[in-house]
């Protein structure tokens, strides 16, 4: 009754989408409105005004820095809320446990107890992981640095570097992975993304007066180069290092 | 109007998974379905802007030697990239929340946490 | 042909998109929601927006799925 109730809904609210979706302009158009304004300027003097081939990454980087930078900051803020939601206290970590059963009001939706251990890691499994490491770090450093140039960039690459840190903690145990992010080290790495905007952002108003500004002279193209590639690494360790947390910390007991 | 639907086929696609995902927020009730149904409906709009972003017979916004002809337009690109950044820190958060109530009231079914007060 | 392939992985897409609504199983639910992730990477792909396929295939069929398994690892598999 309900389900039906909501299908009716939803088929009435999509009409007017579909009504709004057929009066739009044809699909690949290149008259339509997208590609006659900004992006038509974007295209023509992108590559010398924003210093990247790959116009995407001139667009997060140069045009859209500062939207960049703030979706950095987004993601660091999930890490931190994260942690607060799932901080255990290591006193008193007895409490929540017991009460789960009262509360519940049927037996049968009592959760599940996983008192058996997990099974083991297939073999082949295991040994595909570590063959593949060093393969998939090669890549992801190629994806981070070359971000400029192809496709890629700093979340690609962060994220490639994450899902590896992943595997290899499924794999090997979390005891042998926490060398690669040591405790002392975890918060820099972490906020590694932030630190590099800040910089970099910095160095930009303290030499053409605007944050985020970079050199627009045509001699100094490698400064520019640069400073986008220190960004694009800090974007990739600092998000495969937020990645890696926020799992480890929803795995952990 | 059923040929402009037709011409515009992409985007009648991105509505339909929109309407999917929008389902299985309203009528799921486990909340990792809703979050399923969630990351549904994200994608479902970023698939809208990109097909915004395409021109026929484009090739994509990278610049450098042998690259010609009509580009696709580079700012939708940029606005889904930071999209799906945001959309996996929402989700990243709300599977956070989700494994503390289920440590703290035993279940995830919205109705039976709704009873429980 | 290269509408023929369009047509096809639209539909795939609303067909993963329904089996997430319909699979009971979370943990079913969750793979079938990285295969779809990564139709949708391949129809990205193909739309000429390589940048955008890549996060999806790294952040939305990688990451967010092993989020997704290791919650349904923490709390419950099946969905009532």
């Amino acid at each position: 009754m309900k389900k039906a109730l909501v299908a009716a809904l939803l088929i009435i609210i999509s009409i007017p989408m579909l009504i709004a979706v057929a009066a739009m302009p044809p699909h690949g158009d290149a008259d339509s409105p997208v590609h006659t304004h900004v992006s038509a300027r974007y295209i023509e003097h992108g590559e010398e005004e924003a210093g990247a081939e790959n116009l995407v990454t001139g667009v997060l980087l140069n045009y859209r820095g500062l939207d960049t930078a703030g979706e950095v900051i987004v993601i660091f803020t999930a890490l931190m809320a994260a942690f607060a939601v799932l901080i255990t206290h290591p006193g008193r970590g007895e409490e929540s446990g017991p009460t789960t059963a009262a509360l519940d009001p049927e037996p049968g939706t009592e959760p599940e107890s996983d008192s058996k251990a997990p099974p083991p890691i297939s073999p082949v499994v295991s040994f595909m992981v570590r063959l593949l490491t060093p393969f998939t770090t090669l890549f992801a450093i190629y994806v981070i640095l070359n971000g400029h140039v192809t496709p890629g960039g700093g979340f690609q690459g962060g994220a490639i570097l994450g899902g590896m840190f992943i595997a290899l903690t499924i794999v090997l145990g979390e005891d042998k992975v926490r060398t690669l992010l040591p405790r002392r080290a975890a918060p820099w790495m972490q906020g590694a993304a932030v630190f590099a905007f800040v910089a970099i952002g910095v160095i930009g108003a303290a030499t053409t007066g605007y944050f985020l500004g970079y050199p627009t002279d045509a001699s100094l193209h490698l400064v520019r180069e640069l400073m986008m590639v220190v960004i694009e690494i800090g974007i990739g360790l600092g998000g495969a290092a937020i990645f890696a947390t926020i799992f480890l910390q929803m795995e952990a007991e | 109007m059923l040929e402009a639907l037709w011409n515009n086929v992409d985007y009648v696609a991105s509505v339909v998974l929109f309407c999917i995902g929008l389902y299985i927020i309203i009528a799921k009730n486990n909340l990792i379905k809703k979050f399923l149904g969630l990351n549904i409906m994200e994608t479902a709009v970023f698939a809208f802007i990109i097909a915004l972003g395409v021109v026929d017979d484009g090739s994509p916004p990278i610049m450098g030697e042998g690259a010609s002809g009509p580009f696709a337009s580079p700012i939708p690109h940029a606005l889904v990239l930071t999209g799906i950044v945001v959309a996996v820190s929402t989700t990243a958060l709300a599977l956070s929340l989700i494994i503390r109530i289920y440590r703290q009231c035993g279940t995830i079914e919205a109705d039976e946490l709704r009873e429980m007060e | 042909m290269s509408l023929t392939f369009d047509i096809l992985l639209l539909l795939l897409l609303i067909v993963t998109a329904l089996a997430v609504a319909w699979t009971k199983d979370l943990l079913a639910a969750a793979i079938i929601f990285s295969s779809y992730s990564l139709m949708m990477c391949l129809l990205w792909q193909h739309r000429g927006a390589p940048d955008v396929a890549m996060t999806e295939a790294a952040v939305g069929a990688g990451i967010t799925t092993v989020l997704f398994l290791v919650a349904i690892g923490r709390t419950t598999r099946r969905e009532k």
